[in-house]
């Protein structure tokens, strides 16, 4: 048998305890958490859009000839019968220390159009329109943006670094809990192989999981929107979109899978590393170039195929917290994940021949 | 072909700053090797040191000339039945031994055959499709022994195998070491069955806070023993008489009567001399039916050595 049959015997034999391990079945949901939020997205403009549909619409022309100034009864007789329609009175109290006060108004009136896509908000006050607002109910374009900005900031960061922990650091240390380690450290196995065929378990199980977790979200994301929009998408930008977030999200299993089954051979409580390496992936901003090189969120951030748009008014630390400092290009992020990944494992390598059982006294 | 010792030269381990074992040095034999001691002396630490399990922290292992480091060697000779079950959770007692096997790299089949052929040799067939979680304590031990033979290995090492086993099974059981350390294997283990381990073992290591207090034959070990006396119950007709011409001899240190006039119960610190004096009394026409040594059983070298903690 040679070392890489082993390996995949080994991948093979822990695959089913990795998949349905009661210990880390938590990172199902945190796999599938984005495809629901999109999901109930969908739903719910999908519900406005049969609530305020039928006779109800207005069409888009209409609305789009209101005008800032036009009064109420103006509007209402342009545009016909709103969806809602709210008026409030405000009570007025005499305060001669407060001449601000005066110039508030005494009724404010809200009414709401559907003209079929979008939904446009129309502010009144003492009877003058001061406040146009019309947005669509399902706009492509910031649902893409909505997902990228998911899809860095959750899915990455959050979503994959715990799923990875769960599942990886429970290779060795889940075995020593259970008093089971000895099983693989009696085989006829290198140290090294088995290594690497449980980190081979933990990282199908892991890319297989998030990354059908990322596809899910982005399909959540993008079917349920205009079908002549979907299928233009589809036919330029959208296989390699969907593409690169499916492989980031693998790749991030590949990074921080190796880093978390290094800990577990290290460490007894899996909390520590975890914060440290939060701290280390969220600082790494601040850091000297060479220093980045040693994130796996850095090469991530570099893979993502829509940039996250930072507010303008974001406070300058914040930006730097969120956004890669200097992205790679795509083969020097791939590349260099797999260099970080392959200098963990090696490290890992050397530990676990070191390691020992001892479950407890004879 | 690979040595046939097992050899620590000069180990010791520590957990941290608790002594697990001190400068052992031992050369194990082919046959039956019993590791007795009282509970936390290190026996299982001796037995992780042989399979690597743990490491020492100074000295060399070497098994059948093979070292623990290079388990992918050492566990193709080498089987190990832990304290604790190994196997996939929730799996059935056929597939806890035939998971292990896999790894061995046997075709299909051939993992199958062993597989059944170690738990037919365990007495489990009937209950190999049954999963081990519901197995009795009896048989959890068996289906770990049949885990640990099913490779066929050279060297069975076996921590605490008798326990939970009933007459029957034990018996089978100890028919199987003695099966094993016959054909040129090793076979290790450690029991708090004394009389068991007296019954089968070809050799005995005692072991007290880390440190190996006698190693040998159970006989050998005991005649290393020259500070104590040795015990024999003799067997005679005349028990007053002989008892009054050993009194005369200089190295008896104490004669009783024996329970239910059984005979006497000597004890000597002499063995040759002791000899000598029987040869002599039962030469001047007196008879002596039988003598048996009485402390030659690992229960008495335990209580010498160790200080009587069973």
């Amino acid at each position: 048998m040679t070392p890489y049959q082993q390996i995949w015997t080994i991948a093979r034999l822990e695959l089913g305890r990795v998949f349905f391990s009661k210990r880390s079945f938590w990172v199902y949901i945190l796999a599938i958490f984005p495809s629901i939020i999109f999901l109930g997205h969908a739903l719910e403009a999908n519900l406005k859009k049969r609530n305020w549909g039928g006779d109800r619409v207005t069409a888009a022309e209409l609305l789009d000839k209101v005008q800032s100034g036009m009064t109420d009864e103006q509007v209402l007789a342009l545009a016909g019968k709103p969806v809602s329609d709210t008026t409030r009175k405000r009570r007025v109290r005499r305060n001669d220390e407060d001449p601000e006060a005066e110039k508030q108004p005494e009724v404010r009136r809200y009414v709401m159009y559907f003209d079929g896509k979008r939904r446009v908000d129309l502010r009144f006050e003492d009877g003058k329109l001061v406040s146009r607002n019309a947005r669509e109910l399902m706009n492509f374009e910031d649902d893409r943006r909505v997902y990228a900005t998911m899809f860095q900031f959750f899915y990455l960061r959050l979503g994959i670094f715990f799923g990875c922990l769960g599942i990886f650091i429970n290779l060795f240390r889940g075995e020593m809990l259970d008093r089971s380690l000895h099983f693989w450290f009696l085989a006829p196995v290198k140290r090294e192989v088995l290594l690497l065929g449980k980190y081979l378990a933990g990282l199908i199980a892991a890319a297989f999981i998030f990354g059908t977790g990322a596809l899910l979200s982005f399909l959540s994301m993008v079917l349920p929107h205009d079908p002549n929009e979907v299928a233009t998408y589809w036919q330029t930008i959208g296989p390699e979109h969907a593409f690169w977030y499916v492989a980031a999200a693998a790749l991030g299993c590949v990074g921080y899978g190796s880093v978390f089954l290094a800990a577990g051979l290290l460490l007894r409580n899996p909390i520590l590393p975890a914060i440290v390496m939060l701290i280390w992936e969220s600082i790494n901003g601040f850091l000297p170039d060479v220093m980045q090189k040693l994130s796996v969120l850095h090469y991530l951030q570099s893979l993502c195929p829509v940039p996250v748009p930072l507010p303008n008014d974001m406070p300058a630390v914040l930006k730097m917290l969120l956004a890669p400092a200097a992205p790679s290009s795509v083969p020097v992020a791939v590349l260099g994940l797999l260099a970080v990944t392959a200098l963990v494992l090696f490290a890992a390598m050397q530990s676990v021949k070191r390691l020992e059982i001892n479950y407890g006294t004879e | 072909m690979s040595a046939p010792e097992i050899v620590f030269d000069n180990v010791s381990k520590f957990y941290g700053e608790v002594l697990g074992v001190n400068r052992v040095d031992l050369h194990i034999p082919p046959g039956i090797t019993s590791l007795v001691g009282p509970n936390g002396s290190g026996k299982t630490t001796l037995m992780n040191l042989m399979t690597g399990l743990i490491h020492p922290n100074s000295g060399v292992i070497q098994v059948r000339g093979l070292s623990p480091y290079a388990p992918e060697k050492l566990m193709r000779i080498l089987g190990y039945a832990t304290q604790y079950d190994a196997g996939p959770r929730g799996a059935t007692g056929f597939e806890f031994v035939h998971t292990g096997l896999v790894l061995f790299g046997f075709p299909k089949a051939e993992c199958e055959r062993r597989a059944w052929q170690a738990i037919e040799r365990l007495g489990l067939t009937a209950a190999a499709k049954r999963k081990v979680a519901g197995y009795s304590k009896g048989m959890r031990q068996r289906i770990r022994l049949a885990q640990a033979i099913a490779h066929d290995p050279e060297v069975l090492i076996l921590d605490e195998p008798l326990n939970g086993l009933d007459p029957l099974v034990r018996a089978e059981t100890i028919a199987l070491f003695r099966d094993y350390g016959a054909n040129g294997r090793h076979v290790i283990l450690s029991s708090h069955v004394l009389q068991e381990v007296d019954v089968f073992s070809d050799q005995v290591i005692l072991i007290s806070n880390g440190m190996i207090v006698a190693e040998g034959q159970i006989k050998s070990v005991r005649e290393e023993i020259h500070e104590h006396p040795s015990q024999f119950l003799l067997h005679c007709r005349d028990a007053s008489r002989v008892a009054s011409l050993l009194f005369a001899e200089p190295h008896i240190s104490e004669i009783k009567l024996a329970p239910e006039g059984a005979g006497l119960l000597v004890l000597t610190r002499n063995r040759e001399a002791f000899a000598a004096a029987l040869e002599r009394i039962a030469l001047s026409g007196i008879d002596i039916d039988g003598v048996i040594p009485t402390d030659e059983n690992v229960d008495a070298l335990y209580e010498y050595l160790i200080g009587g903690g069973k």
